[in-house]
């Protein structure tokens, strides 16, 4: 059977449509049953003791700091999750007073956001970086080729990168203790360890119903927000605080999953290579007509050319 | 002559440490205080949890109480050590706390403050008359992330939520970390290492091999420094600079 130009046209138009028409659904939705393990930290209940700093340096074997982990004179600069260390304690002061006037400091504790729809994960080239079912965007370092475009895609700048080691870099981040729960049916180490029980581990959607039983029972105490319920289409790590999140130091961010438009341009350009078949289809066709214009055409000028 | 009887006294006492030290090493017998023994025995107990409490707010439930008069008077136990095995099983770092329970009560003057809550069904009393309106905090406060009951804190959030405001607001009471909490001291009888007939000076170098922070720090405070009038050293009776830190013999 001959597939004629006309047929081979509608046929891959019709391809090209039911693939931009029915876009696949993404990860956030795919797991929307939210059955994966989150933590909520409440701000208002944390007490500023880095404690969870040392925990997470203990369980990850991450080297020693420069500065004592009891060493509160830490709080007087802001501070970033680095390669030798995962998470971190920061200081702010909002501008909220006690009763006797006084400053009252809020602390935020920092480590990535176990994203339910990661853009690292997305923007990894070779799937070194992966969400898995149980809540955490995990870093497979045998895979990693160290191109640091996690580092560029993440919202929230949470990927580092081991610079200091030339051999062998991997890149740092928060794991959520993935471990802990899955074999020993522990919380993450910082979880465990904080004395206020301001971190809570637990299923997302469970705790999503925790923190708004907080907001409800006592709402002077909390904004009525919970950050990372929807932000960047929703993250595992879940906040509570006092203040408005932008004195926190925390980011407005979209509540869509942010690679969805990148992946939507992609994955409907790029599945199943219709586009680039189509374009050399579309290119050999006009080879093919050029061909058969040529060959009438070179005929009558060569015949031409001999009378 | 004076220093050497300064020295032979500080010999002594060492040896009379030491010795005891042994003794108690080798016999593992320890002196233990009744009311800790008992206050230990009790931190190890665990009591059934309780599922539901009931539900009544802070002052209703604190005036109810006076109505039925359950007060600080009713006081049984006046020391606890907050040692619970629910805590233990998942870190151990510190030492256990010693709460003073009576004396708590008699400063807050109100069981609601800490006992903010009870079982639905209220505990039977075994003699007295009145049945039970309070519970030991690790009756509903338990194991942490207990998926069955996620706005159920755990015994140490509970223990710290309770203690920290309070202690802040009050001013009174330990405010720091500190305050509270020692450091777990790991056994030394692993970690010394003495030939048998060990003399004091070999006992204080062997101290001095892990200790040697605190030495420093201890030659920088009053008990190595000190110096002031003598009144009642024999010969020093106007001296007004004796002591550790000019004439006296300095030693651990």
């Amino acid at each position: 059977m001959q597939i004629k130009r006309r047929n081979f046209f509608k046929l891959a138009a019709v391809g090209a449509g039911s693939v931009v028409i029915s876009p696949r659904p993404t990860r956030a939705e795919r797991k929307k049953a939210g059955d994966s393990f989150a933590c909520l930290v409440d701000t208002s209940r944390c007490i500023g003791c880095r404690k969870c700093e040392q925990a997470c340096n203990e369980i990850n074997n991450l080297p020693e700091p420069a500065r004592r982990f009891d060493d509160l004179t830490v709080f007087d600069s802001a501070r970033r999750p680095d390669a030798r260390r995962f998470t971190v304690v920061n200081r702010y002061h909002s501008g909220r007073i006690d009763d006797a006037g006084l400053l009252v400091a809020d602390y935020v504790k920092i480590q990535c956001m176990h994203c339910l729809d990661p853009s690292c994960a997305s923007a990894c080239v070779t799937g070194a970086l992966s969400k898995h079912d149980n809540g955490a965007v995990h870093y497979d370092v045998s895979k990693c080729i160290g191109c640091r475009y996690c580092m560029m895609a993440c919202p929230f700048e949470i990927p580092a990168y081991e610079y200091h080691n030339p051999l062998t870099p991997r890149v740092m981040k928060c794991n959520f203790c993935e471990e802990q729960f899955t074999r020993q049916h522990k919380a993450p180490a910082c979880a465990t360890i904080c004395p206020t029980e301001a971190i809570t581990f637990g299923k997302r959607t469970t705790l999503l119903q925790l923190a708004k039983k907080r907001l409800a029972k006592y709402p002077a105490r909390y904004e009525q927000h919970i950050y990372g319920e929807h932000e960047a289409g929703g993250t595992a790590w879940l906040y509570l605080a006092r203040v408005p999140f932008k004195k926190l130091g925390f980011l407005t961010l979209p509540s869509n999953p942010l690679p969805r438009l990148s992946e939507l341009i992609q994955h409907s350009l790029f599945s199943y290579l219709w586009s680039p078949a189509l374009l050399f289809a579309l290119l050999g066709g006009i080879m093919y007509r050029n061909r058969a214009k040529n060959d009438s055409g070179e005929g009558h000028k060569q015949s031409g050319g001999v009378s | 002559m004076r220093q050497i009887h300064l020295q032979i006294l500080m010999l002594m006492v060492l040896t009379c440490t030491y010795t005891t030290w042994v003794y108690a090493a080798t016999t593992g017998e320890q002196w233990v205080a009744p009311a800790q023994e008992k206050a230990l025995r009790r931190a190890q107990a665990v009591v059934p949890m309780v599922k539901e409490v009931k539900q009544e707010g802070a002052i209703r439930r604190s005036q109810r109480l006076h109505a039925l008069g359950v007060s600080v008077r009713d006081v049984k136990d006046s020391y606890f050590v907050l040692n619970s095995p629910f805590i233990k099983a998942v870190e151990d770092h510190y030492g256990a706390v010693r709460f003073n329970h009576g004396q708590h009560a008699a400063e807050s003057g109100d069981c609601t403050i800490c006992h903010h809550l009870r079982a639905k069904t209220a505990t039977p009393a075994k003699n007295g008359d009145k049945p039970l309106e309070t519970q030991r905090c690790s009756a509903c406060h338990q194991q942490a992330f207990n998926p069955d009951y996620p706005e159920r804190l755990g015994l140490k959030a509970a223990f710290h939520q309770r203690c920290i405001p309070c202690h802040e607001q009050r001013h009174k009471g330990p405010q720091t970390c500190r305050g509270c909490h020692l450091n777990n001291v790991p056994d030394h009888k692993k970690l010394v290492k003495l030939p048998d007939n060990a003399d004091a000076l070999q006992v204080t170098a062997e101290c001095l091999r892990c200790h040697e922070t605190a030495a420093n720090d201890l030659q920088h405070s009053a008990h190595w420094l000190w110096r002031g009038p003598s009144t009642h050293t024999q010969d020093h009776e106007n001296s007004v600079r004796h002591g550790k830190g000019t004439t006296a013999l300095n030693n651990y």
